[in-house]
């Protein structure tokens, strides 16, 4: 069952949604260089995990090549859910804007 | 291989969701960069500086994010006492680079002698107690420290009281210097026209509001 925390999309949240509905699946580290400084090392998998509870987004460990050596990363994609959730806060936002 | 302390000192602290959903990827992040850093020395050293600034800010962020989860349902913490250490030394630690070595030893040898000095007055008051007078009736007021109701003669004395007491607030709040700068001339103005006042009605007004020069 999705969290009822999914009905809020925070600001950041909605930059990694933005981001990853633009430019395709990412690693953190790469949602961390295109944000211009939105996004931080520290905290972009907290935020990410926390989309990731809330459904928004899912990731998958890349695969390590033969004879690779260090941990493997994590690549995230927006879900159905996520990319319904980004497209209905754009009309909000839009509707705000317009009706001011 | 960068990161396997890291992951060593995360593994004590972390349950297996948080490790592989947030610590996992931020260390695979450093190793990654480090990887591409290649042989140059300088790149190498940014990108473990990073890694490992991001290692630690996530340890101190982590255990109040994880709210929002499922996972603090099922115990995000492994161990909360060694996270509240981890996270006091972590904040040593942050104090030390923000404020210099030099500094944060001068504050660390301050807040030691003042511990020991503190240990010291306590252990001398719990051997020699003494009555503490108790005022008659409870105190009213609240406690504050007012300028005005400090007394303070009309000589070298006074002059280096008020010098010093204008210049310590100077000094704690910069941004009053220009008013305190046209309060001293526009005080001066003002004692000069009450001494001149004075001098033409010595017998006018109550006896201690008259300037006494010593």
């Amino acid at each position: 069952m999705a969290d009822r925390s999914a009905a809020t999309l925070p600001r950041k949240e909605r930059l990694i949604l933005e981001l990853l509905a633009s430019e395709g699946p990412m690693y953190g580290l790469q949602l961390v260089e295109r944000s211009d400084g939105a996004l931080k090392r520290g905290t972009v998998y907290v935020t990410l995990g926390r989309m990731e509870a809330k459904g928004l987004v899912e990731s998958q460990q890349e695969a390590v090549p033969h004879g690779g050596i260090g941990l493997p990363r994590r690549i995230y994609r927006p879900t159905a859910l996520g990319e319904r959730m980004l497209r209905a806060w754009t009309v909000f936002a839009r509707e705000l804007a317009w009706g001011r | 291989m960068p990161g396997t302390t890291l992951l060593r000192i995360a593994r004590l602290l972390f349950n297996e969701h948080l490790l592989s959903v947030v610590v996992e990827p931020t260390i695979a992040d450093l190793q990654r960069e480090v990887a591409d850093a290649g042989s140059d020395g300088r790149k190498r050293l940014r990108a473990r500086w990073r890694g490992y600034c991001a290692f630690w800010t996530l340890t101190l962020v982590a255990p109040f994010a994880s709210w929002a989860s499922p996972v603090s349902a099922a115990g995000a913490v492994a161990f909360p006492g060694a996270l509240a250490r981890l996270a006091v030394s972590s904040m040593a630690i942050a104090l030390l680079a923000v404020i210099g070595p030099v500094a944060a030893a001068w504050i660390g040898a301050v807040a030691a002698v003042g511990a020991l000095f503190a240990i010291g007055i306590h252990t001398w008051y719990d051997r020699h107690p003494s009555d503490i007078p108790v005022p008659a009736e409870p105190q009213r007021s609240s406690p504050q420290i007012n300028f005005s109701s400090t007394e303070i003669a009309g000589n070298v004395g006074g002059l280096i009281f008020s010098v010093g007491s204008v210049f310590i607030v100077a000094v704690g709040l910069p941004s009053t210097i220009w008013f305190l700068f046209a309060a001293t001339i526009a005080g001066c103005f003002l004692a000069w026209a009450l001494a001149a006042w004075h001098r033409i009605q010595p017998t006018y007004g109550l006896p201690e509001n008259r300037i006494t020069l010593r």
